[in-house]
């Protein structure tokens, strides 16, 4: 190893908290001594770090309260130092932390929140593509029908809880009292950008969040209308997903690709 | 590369995005975080791909880690070859640092020791990203708060030797350059006069904190007056430089960073041929 290499790999040890030699590397002058001047990064290094856990999952950090919220932080920055260079995928893997490591996951809603926020803000960035409309769809030819395929907008994202987990990030956000955490069934909801690309969530029921699924999954429209036959008369099945269809359109979820 | 003169600058942050578009700014010219702009779509991009047809854009990086002895990061570069496809920048920017050590990435900016060998490290190092992404790349001084004992140069001696060996450029940070005299008692004329003014494509400037014993580079303040008192005497030894404020955090009202580059503009004006 290089002695560049060897230095460098000593000033990543001392700040990833591991044993290091790098103060016997630091010239000594001024009015602060070596430790202070290694301080400043090894502070430098938290601070940054916490500071982008604190903007990425705030309600989350609110749930917590400050003591729990520098145990996670701690926790997740020893097992899961940032391996990117963005630091918009340092906490990815935060819910990943919080659903397997004590005391947190004792309570499932904390990962729940955590991966809420995270969709979010999968929704915020993900790629812009052109939407289709109501007379693109309106011009396919009926014997195009069955082997249509649908694709959702890059920014939809799919997700079902079986915590109160965006009921409870909604009341924090609101400064209100989450409800208790336990939901009595399983909540689907789907995060989303609207046509004015500002990112918004919705309840839907399990029948939707399904179709929505395998509009993920590149299902043609012959089997999501199959995947329909246990909950509904076959003849209602095209008049209900034509109805699902065009909300989904006024709501920016599918595209014209 | 020319050293094109843009005018005055800011850095194009989020508070300001739908003012700049609104109001459309007496300013010259916007520098956008390079990293900010590695995402698929969305609003980040919708306001940049507005402002870009209005303003020219420089790009500017944190995250190249040009000084590290990891390999290079071809995930890093192909992002940022992508994104400067998009953007379409006067020019691209980052430091002189390192940042990422054996995979793990610091995020911060990282000092270089000034030895022979971490010269020679990154000529090889700027030779292979410019090679890698077809053009040129201005680096940025950074600000530090310690120095090596294996240091064989200054940092001043150090760049003009960069320049010497390899032709690049560099992005002066006036703040970073008096917020180590102070950290490390240097005279921060000596740092400046010592770099060719021919290698300086564009200045940076912020302000701190000051701690007395020492300063920390915070970018989170207005620029303080010593700061101002540095940069019209540099800009006394220079001909006209692409100048801008660098605000990363606390950030104010774009009104005010305009009064401040008024400011920057009133103090060059008796030295560079400058239209009001």
């Amino acid at each position: 190893m290089s002695d560049l290499a060897k230095l460098q790999q000593q000033f990543m040890d001392l700040l990833q908290g591991e044993s290091s030699d790098i103060s016997d590397q630091i010239a000594q002058q001024g009015q602060l001594n070596t430790q202070q001047r290694l301080s400043i990064y090894q502070n430098a290094y938290k601070i940054r770090l916490r500071a982008v856990v604190e903007q990425d999952h705030e309600q989350l950090g609110i749930y917590l309260g400050d003591d729990l919220f520098e145990m996670m932080v701690d926790g997740y920055l020893a097992l899961y130092p940032s391996t990117h260079t963005s630091l918009r995928i340092f906490a990815d893997k935060l819910p990943d932390y919080l659903a397997t490591n004590t005391p947190f996951n004792d309570y499932p809603i904390l990962a729940d929140i955590a991966k809420f926020e995270r969709l979010l803000l999968s929704a915020f960035d993900a790629s812009d593509k052109t939407l289709l409309n109501v007379s693109e769809l309106e011009s396919i030819e009926p014997q195009q029908w069955p082997n249509l395929l649908l694709k959702l907008h890059p920014s939809v994202q799919l997700v079902a809880f079986n915590t109160l987990a965006v009921e409870s990030w909604q009341a924090i956000k609101e400064k209100q009292t989450p409800p208790e955490p336990i939901a009595s069934e399983p909540r689907f909801w789907v995060i989303a950008r609207d046509i004015d690309r500002r990112t918004q969530y919705l309840s839907v029921d399990e029948q939707e969040h399904r179709l929505l699924n395998l509009l993920k999954q590149n299902t043609p429209f012959a089997q999501l209308c199959q995947s329909c036959l246990n909950e509904l008369p076959g003849e209602q099945i095209a008049g209900f997903l034509i109805t699902k269809i065009n909300q989904w359109l006024e709501r920016g979820w599918l595209i014209n690709e | 590369m020319t050293n094109r003169f843009l005018g005055f600058g800011l850095g194009l942050r989020a508070p300001h995005f739908e003012q700049i578009i609104a109001e459309k700014p007496a300013v010259d010219w916007f520098e956008i975080i390079s990293e900010n702009y590695f995402v698929a779509g969305g609003k980040p991009w919708h306001y940049l791909n507005k402002i870009r047809s209005d303003y020219p854009i420089v790009m500017h990086g944190v995250s190249m880690s040009i000084g590290s002895t990891d390999a290079i990061n071809k995930d890093y570069l192909n992002q940022l070859k992508n994104t400067i496809a998009r953007v379409e920048p006067q020019w691209v920017s980052d430091h002189l640092c390192f940042t990422q050590v054996g995979g793990i990435n610091s995020h911060d900016l990282l000092p270089m020791p000034y030895t022979n060998e971490a010269l020679e490290h990154l000529a090889n190092k700027i030779s292979q990203v410019q090679d890698y992404l077809g053009r040129e790349m201005i680096f940025e001084n950074v600000s530090s708060y310690l120095t090596y004992n294996a240091s064989q140069m200054s940092e001043w001696e150090f760049l003009a030797q960069l320049h010497k060996q390899t032709g690049c450029k560099f992005l002066m940070d006036v703040n970073n350059v008096y917020v180590s005299a102070r950290n490390h008692d240097f005279n921060a004329m000596d740092y400046l006069s010592a770099i060719p003014s021919t290698a300086i494509a564009q200045i940076h400037l912020a302000g701190h904190q000051d701690f007395g014993t020492h300063i920390i580079d915070t970018h989170d303040e207005d620029v303080p007056d010593a700061v101002w008192d540095l940069y019209a005497q540099y800009a006394k030894t220079l001909g006209p430089v692409s100048t801008m404020i660098e605000r990363d955090d606390n950030i104010g009202s774009l009104d005010d960073l305009i009064t401040e580059l008024e400011h920057a503009k009133t103090l060059v004006k008796p030295f560079w041929d400058i239209r009001a």
